[in-house]
């Protein structure tokens, strides 16, 4: 790896470009962040790892001396040499822009919806190095030049919502770019964004700190991201620096429980692992707890963990851990045990069969007596079946009609042509038209659990409804119904009358799960349910659905839809793989996850940043380049051959064939098994 | 651009279409017979028939619509049953009146409230702030006629510095005497002001909430451009969306104030056309509400996709 080849001691040589210096912020009485002391040396990037809570955004902010409604309680940040928090607003809009600028985490709201681009980016550059209208209209072509934009003249006049989310970021950081700052502040740059373009834009990212001398703050939840992008990593819980290392040294080797623990509930794309969650809730900061700020989520603590201040320990060069047990980390905890490989599931009868699924959206005009929007083809003719007791997971980025599948067969929309079966009997039909066992054997748990539950409702009447309307249960007996299925998803009696606002985003979305479940339901609909939590409470719920599904009396099925192929790794025993309403790839997951594939399923892999991930692995020529086409015209033929980096030509414009490289798995292409195999394993 | 225009301008037909039908229709089906009105109580059954008959209210209902919009776009609105004279010129008159008073309004409301509201925004929280968020609370809940009376009360009648009515002679122009314009605009502007403010200071409150904001503070942007060049820009649609449906509203909205100080606009016409029972001119009057309401619609919907690229094809 390249990035373990850079010397550590640059900082101790050069004046740093920017030194944080026990920097502590306050929200009103909630301590946000405490005492945080970092540096950066020009060229390094530096990555800061953090769960939602963590004060990793307060701290990128407070780089830039933008603090909102945040108070400085201690410390201060030197940039370039000057104190920020000295400066005034005079002094920060000058350096704004010019010494450090930022890449924000959600582009499309970053940028402003009624001004074109180019003027957004030339503004700034006509404000700092005092260019003229021509001259800085020049730097701006350049810069769109500089971050791979085809055509830049044209893209200039464009409004941000005539660009697609990864052109927008490729603006934003050549906005970013447009002084050459000393410091690059990275707020989750890649979160909101697909992992094909994500790849591409971490590309570009790493292209520009190989040419330049500019430092990089990266901000980020993703250890495989940090793991690509940095060479050195701060870990931040709940406001406090826990651990600080070399990248490799310390996802190698974490040096604190927390760390470690993040690694482990990482789901990975490489093997099935056992995943194991923290368990727990963020401290309150409004009572900062004396001691280990981890103390009451941590298997190592001891009294010794439970007051006074927790110092930093040098624990080898480069590396520091806040942690009075860290030698105890290597050797106590557990290591990561490979998943147990389940029973094959081939015997089993089969639950929900689908069929030549169809649904078109008619695109409604933007007034009355309009000409309608051309038709979106959201489904294009999917077949699949889901076994008695099995998982299979329907893996696509945005536009792939995942969701549209999903919401078919639970009956929330209607298909427009097609069938489903379930159980033998067609369920082509709304859930309201469905008979009510039907209705009560196909349950769904959503993506946003903060909007799912009712808020005006307390968990019981939110776990009792479905008992009372499919099983009829009424009083004590619906009471201890209640309990047991809310013991079943690990939440005890007190919170029967809690209101959803009093639980944190895991412990909503349990109480979703428990509401799915309540009525022993025979198929489950996941829509992404991890994708709004952090890692942490992500492992564990996928713990809890996989240990739901062990338990269920009746062989409960689950079809999960999801962007995440770490998560599909670990819990789907088939994989459908979509691209543009249609499924390329179907088979075992351990089949789709090893070669050969589908080159979409191919590409896919091949951009998912992970720790310890051969940099091979990351290959660029697997980079899918180029705009996903138009759902209202999608290509003829294979509908992936517009940006197929293995496409062959004109036949790939005809419909591919069905081939199979293993019993039950197929894939759509034209290029031949064998040849497919030769290509991806010459890499 | 060009294309949207041109749909809309049909789409607006189509709607005048409607309202004239529909205006028609219920004149028609309205209590109170026509003949009674004009020629007295004690007429005989004999010449109210004849009247029938000279006014084609034996032909069919549909017939006479045809006719009577055949006729209105020729710009023959028929004759007043009343005054025994044609319509049109006196609609003309009366149009100018009111739309003199509606747009004199209008240039004075709309930069005090963007002023107001902007700054009220810039300043969320402070005294001033308060201030004209009670301001606008306690005109917008006062009714129109009491703000009128009470402006009489005050200007005319205790100071004596302003006519309290706006009486003008017929063919008269409310510049030859400009004075009695003031109070008339100002409670009309006054009661356009609340609402307008509002919406200005909610639109920038979320435009300063941006992410888009942000972002122009942290590239080093000064203050002042932060906030006329990327917040108010967005700021503003919420705010001129509301305008122009109030522009539409406009000469329609003038009917209290028209009647409080004797302003002889359309709505003033329109109120006298009322209880007397004219119908020609209660449907002309009705149309050219209708009328200005949909082309007021038009042009703030030109105005708002000028202003928002967003909602350009």
């Amino acid at each position: 790896m390249t990035i373990a080849m850079i010397p550590m001691p640059i900082a101790a040589r050069v004046a740093p470009t920017l030194a944080v210096e026990g920097l502590s912020i306050d929200y009103g009485p909630v301590q946000a962040v405490r005492n945080v002391s970092l540096a950066i040396a020009p060229g390094e990037a530096y990555g800061l790892i953090g769960e939602s809570g963590s004060g990793k955004s307060t701290v990128a902010y407070a780089v830039m001396g933008y603090l909102n409604s945040g108070r400085v309680s201690g410390g201060r940040v030197v940039l370039n040499g000057a104190d920020v928090f000295a400066m005034g607003e005079r002094g920060l809009e000058a350096v704004r822009g010019s010494v450090v600028s930022m890449v924000f985490q959600d582009p499309m709201n970053a940028l402003n919806p009624s001004i074109r681009v180019g003027e957004q980016i030339a503004e700034g550059i006509r404000r700092h190095a005092g260019l003229d209208r021509r001259a800085a209209r020049k730097r701006t072509l350049e810069l769109i030049g500089l971050v791979n934009l085809p055509d830049p003249e044209a893209i200039t006049l464009r409004y941000p919502h005539q660009l697609s989310g990864g052109q927008l970021q490729r603006i934003v950081i050549a906005m970013a770019l447009a002084l050459e700052p000393k410091l690059l502040v990275l707020d989750e740059p890649t979160t909101g964004l697909d992992v094909t373009t994500e790849a591409v834009i971490l590309d570009l990212i790493a292209d520009i700190k190989a040419r330049s001398n500019v430092a990089l703050l990266f901000i980020s939840h993703n250890l495989g991201v940090v793991a690509r992008m940095c060479d050195r990593v701060g870990v931040l819980y709940a406001g406090t620096l826990v651990e600080e290392g070399r990248t490799d040294d310390l996802l190698q080797r974490p040096h604190h429980p927390y760390t470690r623990g993040l690694i482990d509930a990482m789901p990975s794309v490489t093997a099935a692992r056992e995943m194991v969650g923290i368990p727990g809730r963020l401290p309150d900061l409004a009572q900062v707890p004396d001691g280990c700020i981890f103390q009451d989520r941590c298997v190592l603590a001891t009294a010794d963990c439970r007051h006074g201040v927790i110092p930093m320990e040098t624990i080898g060069p480069g590396h520091s851990s806040r942690c009075l047990r860290w030698r105890s980390c290597a050797t106590e905890l557990a290591p990561a045990r490979p998943a147990v490989p389940r029973a094959s599931l081939a015997g089993m009868a089969p639950r929900l069969e689908v069929a030549d699924l169809t649904r078109d959206f008619p695109g409604a005009p933007l007034f009355p007596f309009f000409r309608s929007r051309p038709v979106v083809q959201a489904l294009r003719g999917v077949s699949l079946d889901v076994r008695e007791g099995e998982t299979v997971a329907i893996v696509g980025e945005s536009g792939s009609g995942k969701s549209t599948f999903g919401r078919l067969v639970a009956g929330l929309d209607r298909p427009g042509g097609g069938r489903i079966l379930f159980d033998g009997r067609d369920i082509s039909a709304l859930a309201r038209a469905r008979g009510r066992d039907d209705q009560r054997d196909v349950q769904f748990v959503f993506q946003n659990p903060h909007s799912a539950l009712n808020p005006h409702h307390s968990v019981e009447a939110i776990i009792g409804r479905p008992l009372r309307l499919y099983l009829g249960l009424r009083g004590r007996a619906l009471r201890e119904r209640v309990l047991e299925i809310l013991t079943a998803v690990r939440l005890g009696e007190r919170y029967l009358t809690r209101a959803p606002r009093e639980l944190s985003g895991g412990e909503k979305q349990r109480v979703c799960i428990a509401r799915a479940f309540a009525a022993n339901p025979k198929l489950v609909i996941c829509d992404e349910p991890t994708s709004a939590l952090d890692i942490s409470v992500q492992a564990a719920i996928l713990q809890e659905l996989r240990r739901l599904q062990r338990e269920s009396e009746n062989q409960t099925s689950y079809l999960f839809i999801t962007h995440d192929l770490g998560v599909v790794r670990q819990i789907a025993d088939r994989v459908a793989v979509m691209y543009l309403g249609e499924i390329v790839e179907f088979g075992e997951t351990a089949d789709i996850f090893t070669a050969p594939q589908h080159p979409y399923t191919e590409a896919l892999l091949a951009a998912v940043p992970e720790i310890g991930r051969a940099e091979q692995a990351n290959r660029r020529d697997m980079r899918l380049e180029g705009p996903l086409p138009k759902p209202t015209n999608p290509p003829t033929g294979c509908g992936f051959h517009t940006r197929c980096p293995r496409v062959l030509g004109p036949l790939c414009e005809t419909m591919p064939p069905k081939q199979s490289k293993a019993e039950g798995h197929w894939l759509k292409c034209h290029i031949p098994i064998a040849q497919l195999r030769r290509l991806q394993e010459s890499g | 651009m060009i294309e949207l225009i041109i749909r809309r301008t049909g789409l607006l037909v189509l709607v005048l279409l409607a309202v004239s039908f529909m205006t028609f229709m219920i004149v028609n089906v309205l209590p109170g017979d026509v003949t009674a009105v004009v020629l007295g109580d004690t007429a005989s059954p004999q010449q109210a028939a004849l009247l029938r008959e000279r006014l084609g209210l034996n032909e069919p209902v549909l017939g006479r619509y045809i006719g009577w919009l055949a006729d209105m776009l020729r710009g023959n609105f028929g004759v007043s049953l009343l005054y025994n004279v044609p319509i049109a010129p006196m609609l003309a008159g009366r149009l100018l009146n009111s739309t003199i008073l509606a747009v004199l309004a209008l240039a004075v409301a709309i930069p005090v409230a963007m002023g107001l509201g902007v700054f009220a925004a810039m300043h969320r929280g402070s005294t001033a702030d308060r201030v004209i968020t009670a301001m606008t609370a306690v005109t917008f809940s006062v009714p129109e006629f009491v703000k009128g009376l009470a402006l009489i009360l005050i200007f005319g009648i205790w100071l004596q510095i302003l006519p309290g009515s706006s009486l003008l002679a017929p063919g008269q122009s409310p510049f030859s005497d400009p004075a009695i314009l003031v109070l008339p605009v100002a409670v009309v502007a006054i009661s356009m002001l609340p609402y307008f403010v509002q919406i200005t200071r909610a639109g920038m409150i979320d435009a300063f909430a941006s992410d888009y904001v942000r972002t122009a503070i942290l590239k080093g942007m000064p203050r002042h451009v932060v906030a006329l060049k990327h917040a108010l820009r967005n700021g503003i649609l919420p705010a001129v969306a509301v305008i122009g449906m109030t522009l539409g509203n406009a000469l329609g909205g003038l009917v209290v104030v028209e009647t409080v100080f004797s302003y002889s606009g359309i709505g003033q016409l329109m109120v006298s056309a009322i209880n007397a029972r004219d119908i020609p001119i209660i449907q002309s009057t009705v149309m050219i509400v209708a009328a200005t309401y949909a082309v007021g619609n038009l042009l703030a919907d030109v105005v708002s996709i000028a202003l928002n690229p967003r909602l350009r094809p």
